[in-house]
């Protein structure tokens, strides 16, 4: 197999991979900019620069000339190269700046051009704390600036559309965020404007950029050139907790971080998953998290009355015994998770009610076989796999007319918005809710209303549009959790670091609402049905065994990027 | 420069700006299309075409404003912002309407050394609009150019991204000026260097015969 040197170590490679990403992948951390692995290299950052040398061959016998010592000569090419558009050779002998002083030397160089013109905003950036650029100033920078004449002022704070804001100054020309329109999303709503020392990157005039993906140029951004209309200014990098999770907004699963602050969900990025997002996430998933803090429910109640978890549950099992199961409706959610949804058709199966139905919530023609779909909901191919149909709205609306139901058991969604029936009609019905927010147009008819946990809250899995399924963790606590003893929820700087007295964050805004496999099992219980799992880990152990559509699926195997399913459970 | 130097600052262009070119005049004609079908093909891809198309429509419409940049990236097949970027980056692209006679006076270092500055001061009193502007009349725009390449005769200015007038002095400004006021463009001149003047009748160009000698303009006013 070919090898190369990179730093006295050698490595193998098999391929013709760039020098840059084969260091990068090797733990060789060399400092970039403008590169991005899914992007033409235009090398123009000059940050990646390395030494390159192949052993010089005799021309007459075409082998390797030795030194005294019987190693090869290693004949170095006369400049440094770039390694992000670099290939790599069988031979090559690599000095990166960890042992070459001349690639130290041009990193620091290079830098200090790049800072020239650059502000020093850094106490009021968006960027500081995760910002390449600043990172790479105090790994590898100059100590001091030895320009003497007044910064270039460029635009700052424009709205380049309705959801990027640029901030010309800060920008370093590393024209990522143009290649991503150029390339990635084929929008081409951007591009570098003007010449040298003036440029930055800019709509034509006449053109917003309004796509539908671009806040992706936010995150690949190196400096804090793009920053988000949306969540610029409301925390730093430092006072918020990320977790890995999935985006619920559309049937993609596109893999995400939410970022919390004082338990508010402040900011959702990507998160890199080949096999489902690659490295971008849609506007749409990104925007759509103020569900997730405002609205939010107290606590459960009967009729409108707050009463405690305990008397709710009794009440929706009241709600559900004594009743023909034929009377008795379940619907399931494609918003809730396959373990919620399992539990439910465990309780529809004990009250002899026929297997739970899903609303379907779609809008067609929204998709574009890309990170958005039709469907605006996260697990209905979950639901599926569980043996849920969809609802024929037609069908449920004459038969909730009609009086042929006498118990209405919606999981997570919300009828009267759906147009199933109006809250009068459902006058004569008992009706035991799970919901989210306060929103919810059935809340008013509703006789047991159970404030269910987000998927921001609970634990669990997603099945996306193409079967791929992923877990949900929790980003932020909720009233029964202790958010630095939930091993799942994601850490802030000051969990990891800090001492027990550095709290930045406020214990507050805990929402009171149980996640549905701690509810459903409550309602269970009161019917003689006792669904004793110790977690959602332990139902999808269960459900691997007894479910075809799921075997061979676990929380293990899942880990952070998911697995994809087949008709017959997890493909190898 | 000098300016930017004191006042580094960059302006951003309009946004949104109202079209300058009504939209009835905003068409190529089939033989400027077919031309510009002809040089597409000449290059591997589309986007080696847009200079040449947006110097085409430059010739035509005498400026290039959004719309019309638009209009030829569409005629090239290439997206809008990509064309942008290439109008923006090049100074003899003009993106606003100038006048009819684009007066260049070079002001880079060999130019100021021999009376760059002296000639472009010179024409704008005798114009009376600073550089950057255009006279009242709409027939003059000055601007003050970087190197044209052209040190050999300085100080020098160039008419109109077209033929460049050497060895620049008032009287001949004057004469410049006056017949620029008639429509008369210069033609293009060689010029000679001492060590060529011995040879082939001092004019080592076959294809032009008029040949102008170079000469040591006395330095700036400047600096004497």
């Amino acid at each position: 197999m070919p090898k190369i040197t990179l730093d006295n170590d050698t490595f193998e490679f098999e391929g013709r991979p760039k020098l840059l990403q084969f260091c990068l992948e090797s733990g060789v951390d060399l400092p970039h900019f403008c590169y991005h692995p899914s992007m033409s290299a235009p090398a123009n950052c000059r940050q990646c620069l390395v030494e390159v040398g192949m052993p010089q061959i005799n021309r007459e016998t075409g082998q390797p000339n030795l030194d005294e010592s019987g190693q090869p000569i290693i004949q170095y090419m006369p400049k440094l190269q770039t390694s992000c558009s670099m290939d790599v050779a069988d031979g090559m002998v690599v000095k990166s700046h960890r042992s070459s002083e001349l690639v130290k030397r041009a990193q620091k160089d290079n830098l200090e051009f790049l800072l020239i013109n650059h502000p020093l905003d850094c106490p009021i950036c968006d960027q500081a704390g995760h910002c390449p650029l600043q990172n790479q100033t105090y790994k590898h920078g100059p100590e001091g600036s030895r320009f003497e004449f007044r910064k270039v002022g460029k635009p700052k704070h424009i709205d380049l559309g309705p959801n990027v804001v640029l901030d010309g100054e800060r920008c370093i020309n590393c024209t990522r965020c143009i290649r991503f329109t150029r390339e990635i999303s084929k929008s081409n709503q951007l591009t570098i404007i003007e010449r040298g020392v003036k440029n930055y990157p800019m709509t034509p005039p006449g053109v917003e950029f309004d796509e539908p993906y671009s806040m992706n140029v936010i995150d690949i951004c190196p400096v804090g050139a793009l920053t988000s209309k949306d969540a610029r200014f409301r925390a730093r990098i430092w006072e918020m907790s990320k977790t890995a999770s999935i985006s619920t907004v559309n049937a993609k699963g596109s893999n995400c971080y939410y970022w919390v602050k004082d338990n508010k969900i402040v900011q959702i990025t990507p998160r890199t998953n080949m096999d489902v997002n690659e490295y971008w996430l849609a506007d749409e998933d990104r925007l759509d998290y103020h569900k997730f803090n405002d609205n939010r429910p107290t606590g459960p109640s009967i009729s409108g009355a707050q009463v405690s978890w305990e008397a709710a549950y009794k009440a929706a099992s009241d709600c559900l015994s004594g009743v023909d199961g034929s009377r008795i409706l379940f619907l399931g959610s494609a918003t809730a998770t396959v373990e919620d949804n399992y539990l439910l058709t465990k309780l529809a199966a004990k009250v002899g009610a026929s297997t739970p139905m899903y609303l379907a919530h779609r809008k067609e023609g929204h998709g574009d076989n890309w990170l958005r779909t039709d469907d605006r909901t996260p697990n209905a191919q979950g639901c599926e796999r569980l043996g849920m149909k969809v609802a024929d709205v037609a069908a449920l609306k004459a038969r909730i007319s009609n009086g042929e139901v006498d118990v209405l058991h919606v999981l997570e969604d919300d009828v009267v918005a759906s147009g199933v029936c109006t809250a009068a009609e459902l006058a004569g019905v008992k009706v035991v809710l799970h919901y989210y927010n306060t929103t919810n147009e059935t809340l008013s008819a509703a006789d047991v209303a159970i404030p269910a946990a987000m998927a921001v809250e609970t634990v669990g899995t997603v099945v996306n549009e193409q079967g791929h399924a992923q877990r949900l963790r929790p980003a932020k606590a909720i009233a029964d959790v202790n958010r630095t003893l939930s091993m799942e929820i994601g850490k802030c700087r000051a969990d990891r670091h800090g001492t027990p007295f550095d709290k930045w964050y406020e214990e507050a805004n805990l929402i009171n609402c149980q996640p549905g496999w701690v509810s459903l099992p409550g309602i269970a219980s009161g019917l003689g049905l006792e669904l004793n799992y110790k977690g959602p880990r332990q139902i999808i152990e269960e459900l691997s065994s007894s479910n075809d559509a799921f075997a061979g699926l676990s929380y293990e195997g899942m880990g952070e990027l998911g697995v994809r399913l087949s008709e017959q459970g997890v493909t190898a | 420069m000098g300016d930017f130097i004191k006042h580094p600052v960059v302006d951003m262009p309009e946004r949104m700006p109202a079209p300058a070119i009504e939209a009835d005049k905003l068409v190529f004609t089939d033989d400027e299309k077919k031309q510009m079908k002809t040089w597409v093909s000449r290059y591997p891809t589309a986007d080696g075409a847009i200079m040449r198309g947006l110097w085409l429509a430059q010739e035509k419409f005498g400026f290039l404003p959004p719309e019309v940049i638009q209009l030829v990236a569409n005629e090239i097949g290439i997206p809008y912002a990509n064309a942008y970027g290439v109008a923006t980056f090049y100074t003899q692209y003009f993106k606003e309407k100038k006048g009819k006679h684009v007066l260049d006076i070079c002001t880079c270092f060999s130019c100021q050394l021999c009376g760059g500055y002296d000639m472009l001061h010179y024409i704008e009193e005798k114009l009376g609009v600073h550089k950057g502007e255009t006279t009242k009349d709409g027939l003059f725009t000055i601007q003050e150019a970087e190197c044209l390449g052209a040190c050999g005769s300085a100080p020098m200015l160039q008419i109109t991204n077209g033929p460049f007038v050497h060895n620049l002095n008032k009287e001949k400004v004057d004469a410049l000026l006056d017949a620029l006021k008639e429509d008369k463009i210069p033609a293009f001149t060689s010029v000679t260097l001492p060590q060529d003047e011995d040879e082939m009748g001092g004019n080592r160009r076959s294809d032009v015969s008029s040949i102008e000698s170079y000469s040591v303009r006395p330095v700036s006013e400047t600096l004497s």
